[in-house]
């Protein structure tokens, strides 16, 4: 495979490879959004009991994905906005929610395929699948062109396949069994860093005989490991069908679902970045209390905790107060306290530089102690063109920034800003520090919301017409 | 600098809307940042940026030619110090005009204009003459465009052609004998008067060439030539011209075909007969001809200008091929001796119309992505 573009970026605190278990909590705050669903339909009641495994709410948008209840409590709507609070959290026994009348109906009507479906979507094992090019959550019952199966998360720091996989190879191979029962003849991608490894050998070993699954090595620079690039470079088209793509952890809650029923709780979340004292792994379940992790692991006093990596992730502002379904790593970066005196003229041993600006250069590759500073002013573009070689997608940003400055939508959409995978490197080598990645989101939606616009409209004009013809006939009918 | 901080702060009112002095809020903007880095932080993701900013990205080539301006000073006198000066002096005052009536900060790019201007001049011309060269060049060639990022010609070079048709015989009259020994004329302020009859003017190598007299490579090498202010010495142009490449602010694809092209064009003209040389062989001469006249640092440090070639690699590729052949075909087929300035400022001109086909191509080829 070809790569292009990517760049590493070298962030100090990276989590250490071992899972630590928290506290069990007392009170769970579970947020109703996350990155991609929004569970506006509550099925619970103020003051219910609900036991482990219960659906607390679903998204109506996303097919119906539910939120599951982590733990057995008492359920609090009004304490907190955007929040299902879970009050005298305790441990329960999970059981599964779902009558066996309701499951021979669904099984009359869907077969076996059918079932399966039905159970990684009610289990909570769906809302770890990605469709490969959009990103969104694949329909469950539709049929991809392909799986792809990825064990890596390249950028800093979302918690990792290896550490994940670690004692849970077999449940690994059993869930990949269980994906390709869900298929007919479609093959399942399976990316790795080394396909040589021990560790790979080790895999194909438990997996020897299934000739389905294919291998895919790809070298260790984020974001070689995003789901859109990787279809791009497998040679998937987007026209031939939905592809499917799924994490480590996608994979093990697949196996938990199908293999054993049970629902999936509780995740492996990393937490890392400068901010942290010791970066690892901790085992969670969503709606975990915030302020319990920043206790136990943030030292700096004033520090930005981002839900999810340093380049895609999201402010964890305060009125967050638990951890969403998605979460896969915690970010935590100081913020810029002092102004540098004449930074510019710094030789710069210490700063890892995209280009070899600094006397950094001469040093072995290292871990930069990042805070949130811009670094520099905002300037017009100079064409340096560095976004255009780190881009790993193959577009032209800087071209496309000016484009955008100008308001030339249909030259900005003919250089393809939809195949843009929102990595952030473009913003992040800029050296006039322009923000082209948020200025991409909003260009795409822009012309998402113009085509919307356009589709609807010929739809009018269809029906319209259709009415028009109706009305005609009907004319002459009666005359 | 605590302190200075404080003062910064005292007076940052003064600068700001309402205060007296709000017309030079970007004179105090550059002032400032220049001495502390600016606060700003950034507000979603990414969450962090690369330490490299526009002020580091122009002291590298500043640094970069750090070589070429000691040279000067050992080979020219002091007097290229007021050259210097002049040029930030007038080029600095045309920015900060601009800067204020367009209530924007002061860039950085000039910083790099600025001194690139001086050692692309013979080294004896007046000082009025830089600073009104440097004036037009940041006039015409920059602000008329936009600023720093917009422009399409090279300001220096614009600077630099405007003063060659301009005022051609006291361009032509301000070349003088370098200076030799352990010191040179570094502690010399060595002038000479363009207008006087018996100005001690020295031929650079490339126009007693075409009379036939080709001085010898190691000095051309070494740089103890005539010749502008910082393109004599092929040595240290190399020197600086490589540290630019490494640190990726200058692209190595555009200094490479531009001296490929050279190289070949110039080794097939003088191997095919088309070119009379007054040195035997093939090699030699490719070789005096690439160390002559301002070609190496025409190739490094101006044409490399990332705002005003093409951004394209292929766009690159044929840019630096164009400028190559066209310094070739001036020098070997004009009446003028020197085409470096030319040709890039004609690269100039063709830089977008490349970058447009390359793009095109792209865009055909991405249009069937994903």
């Amino acid at each position: 495979m070809k790569f292009r573009g990517g760049h590493n970026i070298l962030l100090s605190g990276r989590p250490e490879g071992v899972v630590r278990i928290m506290p069990e909590p007392e009170v769970l705050y579970i947020p109703l959004r996350s990155r991609r669903f929004d569970f506006s339909e509550v099925v619970v009641k103020d003051g219910q009991r609900v036991s482990n495994g219960d659906t607390l709410a679903k998204d109506p948008d996303n097919y119906g994905v539910p939120l599951l209840g982590p733990r057995a409590g008492v359920v609090r709507l009004n304490k907190d906005e955007n929040h299902i609070v879970l009050e005298e959290v305790t441990r329960h026994e999970e059981h599964v929610d779902m009558s066996k009348e309701e499951l021979s109906h669904i099984e009359r009507r869907m077969g076996d395929a059918g079932i399966k479906r039905y159970r990684l979507n009610a289990l909570g094992a769906w809302q770890f699948f990605y469709d490969a090019h959009t990103g969104a959550l694949p329909d469950p019952l539709g049929t991809p062109q392909a799986i792809i199966v990825s064990t890596l998360s390249l950028e800093p720091f979302l918690a990792r396949g290896d550490v994940q996989l670690y004692k849970r190879l077999s449940s690994f191979t059993r869930g990949l069994e269980q994906l390709q029962s869900l298929l007919e003849y479609q093959p399942i991608y399976l990316v790795l860093p080394d396909i040589k490894s021990d560790f790979a050998n080790l895999i194909r070993n438990h997996i020897r005989g299934h000739a389905w699954v294919k291998m895919v090595e790809i070298p260790l620079t984020y974001p070689y490991d995003d789901f859109s690039i990787l279809a791009r470079n497998l040679g998937l088209k987007r026209s031939e069908g939905p592809i499917w793509a799924v994490r480590t952890e996608g994979v093990l809650a697949v196996d938990r679902a199908l293999t054993l029923s049970k629902p999936c709780l509780v995740r492996i979340v990393s937490i890392g970045g400068t901010g942290v004292s010791s970066p690892t792994h901790i085992k969670v379940m969503p709606g975990y209390p915030i302020q319990m992790i920043r206790d136990k692991y943030v030292f700096e006093p004033v520090a930005r905790m981002i839900n999810g990596g340093i380049l895609t992730g999201e402010l964890l502002g305060t009125e967050t107060l638990g951890l969403d379904t998605e979460c896969r790593g915690i970010t935590i970066l100081p913020e810029l306290k002092d102004r540098e005196f004449l930074g510019f003229i710094r030789p710069g041993w210490d700063r890892s530089c995209y280009a070899a600006c600094y006397l950094s250069s001469l040093r072995k590759s290292f871990s930069e102690r990042f805070t949130t500073g811009v670094r520099g002013e905002g300037r017009p573009c100079i064409s340096c063109s560095f976004c255009e070689e780190v881009c790993p997608a193959g577009i032209t940003p800087h071209l496309i920034h000016k484009y955008l400055y100008r308001d030339l939508i249909e030259e900005v959409e003919q250089n393809r800003v939809d195949l843009c995978i929102e990595c952030g490197l473009c913003s992040f080598v800029c050296p006039s520090k322009l923000d082209l990645m948020q200025q991409f989101i909003e260009a795409k939606r822009l012309i998402e919301q113009e085509k919307e616009e356009i589709r609807r409209e010929q739809e009018r004009q269809e029906k319209l017409h259709q009415e028009e013809l109706a009305r005609k006939s009907g004319e002459e009918t009666s005359e | 600098m605590k302190r200075l901080l404080k003062i910064i702060e005292a007076v940052r009112p003064t600068f700001e809307q309402g205060g007296k002095l709000r017309l030079f809020k970007p004179v105090f903007g550059a002032l400032e940042h220049f001495f502390f880095a600016p606060s700003t932080t950034t507000i979603g993701a990414p969450h962090v940026r690369d330490p490299l900013d526009l002020k580091r990205l122009m002291s590298m080539v500043i640094i970069s030619v750090v070589p070429a301006v000691l040279a000067a000073f050992y080979f020219f006198g002091l007097r290229f110090f007021l050259m210097i000066i002049v040029s930030y002096a007038a080029g600095l005052t045309v920015e900060a005009i601009f800067a204020m009536v367009r209530k924007e900060g002061i860039n950085e790019g000039f910083f790099v204009t600025g001194i690139l201007f001086p050692l692309i001049l013979p080294p004896g011309v007046p000082l009025w003459m830089v600073g009104l060269g440097v004036a037009f060049g940041v006039f015409m060639g920059k602000e008329l465009f936009g600023g720093t990022g917009r422009n399409i010609f090279n300001p220096a070079l614009v600077g630099r052609c405007f003063l060659a048709l301009a005022y051609p015989k006291a361009m032509s009259a301000s070349w003088f004998e370098p200076g030799s020994g352990l010191t040179g004329r570094l502690f010399e302020y060595f002038s000479v008067d363009p207008s006087a009859a018996d100005a001690v003017t020295v031929a650079t190598p490339l126009v007693q060439a075409k009379s036939g007299q080709m001085c010898s490579i190691s000095h051309l090498f070494l740089g103890s030539v005539s010749g502008s202010a910082g393109e004599t010495s092929a040595i240290l142009i190399i020197l600086g011209g490589v540290f630019l490449l490494f640190t990726r602010v200058a692209s190595w694809r555009t200094v490479v075909s531009i001296l490929g092209s050279f190289i070949v064009l110039t080794g097939a003209l003088i191997g095919g007969g088309a070119v009379k040389c007054g040195m035997p062989g093939v090699f030699g001469p490719v070789i005096w001809h690439l160390f002559a006249g301002g070609l190496l640092f025409g190739a490094f440090f101006m044409a490399t200008d990332p705002v005003t070639s093409p951004t394209t690699n292929a766009g690159k590729w044929l840019y630096g091929i164009t400028i190559g052949s066209i310094t070739v075909l001036i020098r070997n087929f004009t009446g003028y001796v020197e085409g470096v300035t030319f040709a890039i400022l004609l690269g100039n001109i063709v830089a977008p119309i490349l970058d447009e086909i390359v793009i095109g191509i792209r865009i055909r080829r991405l249009r069937s992505e994903g």
